[in-house]
């Protein structure tokens, strides 16, 4: 315990910062997968993207925390509403899972959480140890960013645009109407 | 890199062809697309390239794998039929929508860096998850695309964390940076290169659809409309076996003593749980699935032995592999719309049987000589394609000694030509009311150069050598 005290008091405010929102990415993520409304999963989950986007901004990537906020707390959840909205889900709905169900995923999570322990306390002097001599504080801003896409991974980044279309091809043909589709 | 930008240009091409009136048009100009990338594929033969800062490499190799994956799906796109017997198809999508998933396949075989390999997989895993649901009022094909997407999507984001570990690990995404890492494995390696190396392991081995990941491959290959599972359990499976082979060999020969034992293993119990669940199958269409995982076993043999040998098996057996599975659904294509034309029976479950087979040989001479003659190859019966295949593969496993692994192997080869013979019986020996089936030009013609790719390439296996 006094040694936990004492690693506390050596903690700078970005320690502190970096406690408090892990503390709240694992209690949110908690509630997405818990949450038996789901809707209040949804909310949950926004919760997460959030504190996700605020670890980035304490790795000094802060166009990458912008874009998770658009893009994943903004135009992905609103897709999700959406379809929730949609299919509006009612309690009766839902699904009882069998005992049986419940057990195995409890003994294959149990182990997961077994061996990541395990290993991390076996092996935690072999993990890579970050360092902050010789950091490029600018490595994360747009400029840098965009160096990089357009210059030595302009070619992923090119064909990344065949994915899209290829998502946007097959988002219209199987959406489209057919004659005898009922109308909403 | 000349068919990645070919191919991609085509596809639009083809998207706007799908304006015209007529749909006749669209199955000649797929096919000729396909040439023309087939051709242009060759133009660096003898080259080694490395394109956009060590993005994109060709070699022989590589253009062999394209070559492989471009035939596959000018047999498969041949085998369509321009979709013409169903109404609400929409084959300008579905050609333009396979063009671009080779954009994705050819990446996948070409690629010297991480990025790119994610990019490829992804390209040709949601065309695939949009193909798989082409057919919209057919509840089983909507199950097959939902399952498909949602375990696919999960195994996408294993390989990812995977990718972004070993970068974590190597400061990479090179082949080349992360071999140079890896060439230090005596004075020991940090833990997370290893998950993350075992992580894209698990990403890869799932799209390829190894044991322990190949839940999805028999509702997915059943649910789909057959000509997309010919085309999914042929070009898919050739550019994840190029990925693995590329990936295993450029980067991580240092520490095969970590993955070549997993790998064993995988193989062992993708051969044992594909051959001996396919015994067991009512179903020709659901027996084809579990056999493409019994082939996925085979041809990891030659990837957990990885010696000099192994790239000309790969090469050789999934070139093997691929004709002889095109042409049985071909064949199962016709059947099935054969029968259901006879019965009038909107059940396809019943028209996809080993029963909807009997006596199909005495009508039809060329359907009988085609799917016997490619079950005879995936059986490995010696004088065909795949007899070689399956011989290269286990010389593989002898070099580097893996003698457990080769009894497993022979012995479920054994186990596999039960039931590929159940359909060679049925059609020949059994009797049933079978009519001559009608079948178009372009059929014929695909056929008939299967059977004498099949047998050809079994009769004299040295033509492929000394290509690569």
């Amino acid at each position: 315990m006094t040694e936990f005290l004492a690693f506390f008091k050596t903690l700078t405010p970005t320690g502190y910062l970096f406690l408090l929102l892990t503390a709240l990415t694992v209690i949110s993520a908690m509630g997405v997968v818990t949450a038996r409304n789901p809707i209040y999963s949804v909310l949950a989950l926004i919760a997460t993207f959030f504190c996700l986007s605020g670890h980035y901004i304490l790795l000094n990537a802060q166009f990458l925390a912008a874009v998770n906020i658009i893009v994943y707390a903004g135009a992905i959840m609103v897709l999700f509403l959406f379809t929730i909205m949609f299919l509006n889900l009612r309690r009766e709905d839902e699904e009882a899972k069998t005992n049986l169900t419940k057990i195995a995923s409890v003994i294959v999570g149990g182990t997961l959480m077994v061996m990541l322990i395990m290993i991390f306390r076996a092996k935690s002097s072999q993990l890579p140890v970050g360092s902050t001599v010789g950091f490029e504080p600018n490595t994360g801003m747009v400029e840098n960013l965009g160096h990089l896409l357009y210059g030595s991974y302009i070619l992923p980044f090119e064909l990344a645009s065949v994915l899209f279309l290829i998502a946007m091809v097959g988002a219209v043909m199987l959406g489209k109407r057919e004659a005898g589709d009922r109308h909403f | 890199m000349f068919p990645i930008v070919l191919l991609s240009v085509f596809a639009v091409v083809l998207l706007f062809l799908g304006f015209l009136k007529s749909r006749s048009v669209l199955l000649p100009a797929t096919l000729l697309f396909l040439v023309a990338a087939l051709v242009a594929n060759f133009l660096d033969w003898n080259k080694t390239y490395l394109y956009f800062n060590s993005m994109l490499r060709t070699d022989n190799l590589s253009m062999v794998f394209t070559a492989i994956v471009l035939l596959s799906s000018f047999l498969v796109v041949a085998l369509s039929g321009s979709f013409e017997d169903d109404e609400a198809a929409q084959p300008a999508e579905y050609y333009a929508i396979i063009l671009f998933s080779l954009v994705g396949a050819i990446m996948m075989i070409g690629y010297e860096n991480l990025v790119m390999l994610f990019v490829g997989v992804e390209i040709l895993s949601v065309a695939m998850y949009i193909l798989t649901g082409s057919d919209k009022r057919n509840l089983r094909s909507n199950e097959a695309a939902l399952k498909y997407f949602l375990m696919g999507a999960f195994a996408t984001g294993i390989m990812l964390f995977g990718m972004a570990l070993l970068y974590g690990a190597s400061g990479s995404f090179t082949l080349a940076g992360i071999a140079s890492y890896a060439s230090h494995a005596q004075q020991g390696l940090s833990l997370i290169f290893y998950v993350g190396l075992l992580m894209l392991l698990v990403g890869l081995l799932f799209k390829v659809s190894a044991a322990p990941f190949h839940f999805w491959t028999p509702d997915v290959y059943d649910g789909a409309p057959t000509i997309f599972t010919a085309y999914m359990s042929t070009v898919v499976k050739t550019a994840g076996f190029a990925a693995l082979l590329h990936l295993l060999a450029a980067s991580f020969t240092y520490v095969y003593s970590f993955w070549g034992i997993i790998l064993a293993v995988v193989t062992a119990i993708t051969l044992i749980a594909g051959n001996v669940t396919a015994v067991y199958q009512n179903s020709f269409k659901r027996m084809m699935a579990y056999s493409s995982i019994s082939h996925a076993g085979y041809l990891l043999i030659g990837l957990a032995a990885l010696s000099a040998q192994s790239r000309q098996a790969i090469v050789f057996y999934s070139l093997a592999y691929s004709i002889a599975t095109i042409s049985a659904f071909g064949v199962l294509m016709l059947v099935t719309r054969q029968r259901g034309m006879q019965t009038l029976s909107s059940n396809p479950l019943s028209n996809e049987s080993f029963d909807a087979f009997n006596g199909l040989a005495k009508q039809n001479p060329l359907l009988g000589l085609a799917m016997a003659t490619s079950m005879l190859s995936l059986a490995g019966i010696p004088l065909t394609a795949g007899f070689w295949g399956k011989f290269y593969m286990f010389s593989t496993a002898v070099e580097r000694g893996q003698i457990w692994l080769l009894v497993v192997a022979v012995l479920m080869s054994a186990v596999g030509i039960y039931y590929y013979f159940r359909v060679i019986i049925a059609m020949y020996f059994r009797d049933g009311a079978t009519e001559p089936i009608r079948i178009s030009p372009v059929f014929r013609y695909v056929l008939v150069a299967a059977i004498i790719l099949t047998i050809g390439l079994g009769v004299a296996p040295g033509l492929l050598q000394g290509l690569f």
